[in-house]
């Protein structure tokens, strides 16, 4: 369902230095041996591994192993400097809460635009509106401006929208529980609900436990390479023992 | 092929881009007390300011044709396409948020860009005709044909607001840049004078302003009340169209390097 193909990403850390006019020109007239080298960094290197229909593949590795980038370059965000990334089917990309929100419009008209960015048709947001209000608990605020929301109200409205969908593939970057306690509680068991129901699942997060727990297969990366891939309890188990745990 | 893989991309985020117009509008109106009215009112008060510098002042006049008229018809084609390429040339570093996270196809936004800024021209055409019959400058058949010169327009102002939204990734200092070339585009743009007015060797160089030729395709038929020269139609055309080939092709050859400058 997905076929990652020696995939590499490489970031140019020296960018920055680059970015006014001002410092162009300076940058112009300055002899080669001054100018600031430009870092290559590499994100990722030559990853590869096929995903499975149905399949729950974790990934894990320390903070800057390449984790995000990975899952960004499977969502289409980014583009792979190197290699291939074939996917077969809808993804939900379940990373960012609330990004298209626009502040200034009402409960209403945002549950509209954000299920546009995220790809839903008219229909299906209309067919759905219900159910998204009704899991928000926002009935009575659907006339108010996004504005005047507490970020808790925030937060619930942006999970419920992001969260109505049956995609064929879902992207996970860490379980989000959102809102109070009651709220975390529901809004988890609807994430755990959603990986149980037989999607694939691409998943991030750091607790090994709910690698362990939830995923049937895992990549572990280190400074952007695969150091292993195989069944979850056992590289969560070498990765315990390789961090010193 | 190319053309037929956009036609399919935008049948499916035709709602994304409706609703990024909508949303466009709603905002902007949203916290005004006369709301939409405000489109009607602001070419009129422009124009009146505009009016009185030019005419009464600068002593500008234009014969046989009304003044107002004429100011007015060169100003709401001229506002369009300032307004909507200085919006299309933030649109994407101000979605850079969102580019980050989601794949949404980049081009949809300077694209909502120009069709929000068009629908509001769309507006500002009810005062430019009323300003024609209360002028007694009138309207005859040829109006049929203005349609033309605003489709160029259109295709002129988003081929600058792809070429635009690119170069200011890559060259934040853009957005001020911009805003000098544009006031001095105004000025060098026979909205307020007539061309005629200008010296005989500066006027080649004047001609060689696109947007002169789409307002003077205008004018010709909403103040002379004649068909275009056949000229004006090639050259409105052919101007807009490479403009329009120049800024996909830019955009689409740098978006993919637009992430590592967010």
């Amino acid at each position: 369902m997905i076929k990652v193909d020696n995939v590499s990403m490489k970031f140019n850390l020296g960018i920055e230095k680059n970015f006014s006019l001002k410092l162009f020109f300076i940058n112009l007239f300055k002899p080669k041996s001054k100018k600031p080298k430009k870092e290559d960094f590499w994100a990722l290197k030559d990853v590869s591994f096929d995903v499975k229909k149905g399949e729950v593949i974790g990934f894990i590795g320390s903070n800057g192993a390449g984790k995000s980038t990975l899952l960004k370059v499977i969502a289409g965000v980014m583009k792979p400097t190197k290699g291939k990334v074939t996917v077969n089917g809808n993804i939900c990309p379940m990373i960012e809460l609330g990004a298209g929100f626009d502040m200034d419009l009402t409960a209403r008209e945002n549950i509209y635009l954000n299920g546009a960015v995220l790809g839903y048709t008219k229909e299906f947001i209309e067919q759905k509106f219900d159910e998204i209000v009704e899991f928000s608990e926002l009935k009575d605020f659907l006339d108010v401006p996004v504005r005047n929301f507490s970020s808790g109200m925030t937060a619930r409205l942006a999970f419920s929208i992001a969260t109505v969908v049956d995609p064929e593939i879902l992207i996970v970057d860490e379980i989000l529980s959102v809102g109070d306690i009651s709220f975390q509680k529901k809004s988890e068991a609807k994430m755990r609900s959603m990986i149980g129901g037989g999607t694939t699942v691409l998943f991030v997060s750091h607790s090994l436990n709910q690698i362990e727990k939830i995923c049937d297969r895992v990549v572990w990366l280190n400074h952007g390479q695969v150091v292993k891939i195989g069944p979850a309890k056992e590289i969560c188990k070498e990765y315990r023992e390789s961090v010193g745990l | 092929m190319f053309i037929k893989n956009v036609m399919i991309n935008l049948k499916k985020y035709s709602f994304l881009l409706q609703q990024l117009v909508s949303r466009d509008f709603k905002v902007k109106y949203k916290r005004s007390v006369l709301g939409i009215v405000w489109s009607l009112l602001y070419p009129i008060l422009t124009m009146i300011v505009m009016a009185i510098v030019f005419s009464n002042v600068f002593k500008f006049s234009t014969p046989d044709v009304n003044y107002l008229a004429y100011l007015l018809s060169g100003l709401v084609m001229f506002n369009y396409f300032s307004e909507a390429s200085n919006l299309s040339m933030s649109s994407v570093v101000a979605n850079f948020g969102l580019l980050n996270k989601i794949y949404i196809p980049k081009y949809i936004f300077p694209l909502s860009k120009c069709l929000f800024v068009g629908i509001n021209f769309l507006l500002t055409l009810i005062p430019l005709y009323i300003v024609l019959l209360a002028t007694g400058t009138g309207v005859n058949w040829y109006h049929i044909f203005l349609p033309y010169a605003y489709l160029c327009l259109f295709m002129f102002t988003l081929g600058m607001g792809f070429i635009l939204s690119a170069v200011s990734v890559f060259l934040r200092d853009m957005f001020y840049i911009y805003g000098i070339i544009v006031m001095m585009w105004t000025y060098l743009t026979p909205i307020m004078y007539d061309i005629k007015m200008i010296s005989e060797e500066l006027q080649p160089w004047l001609k060689l302003n696109p947007l002169y030729h789409y307002i003077n395709f205008a004018r010709e038929i909403i103040l002379y009340g004649r068909i275009p020269q056949p000229f004006t139609w090639t050259i409105c055309l052919l101007s807009s169209v490479a403009v329009l080939l120049i800024g996909v092709i830019v955009f689409k050859k740098t978006q993919d390097k637009f992430i590592y400058y967010v």
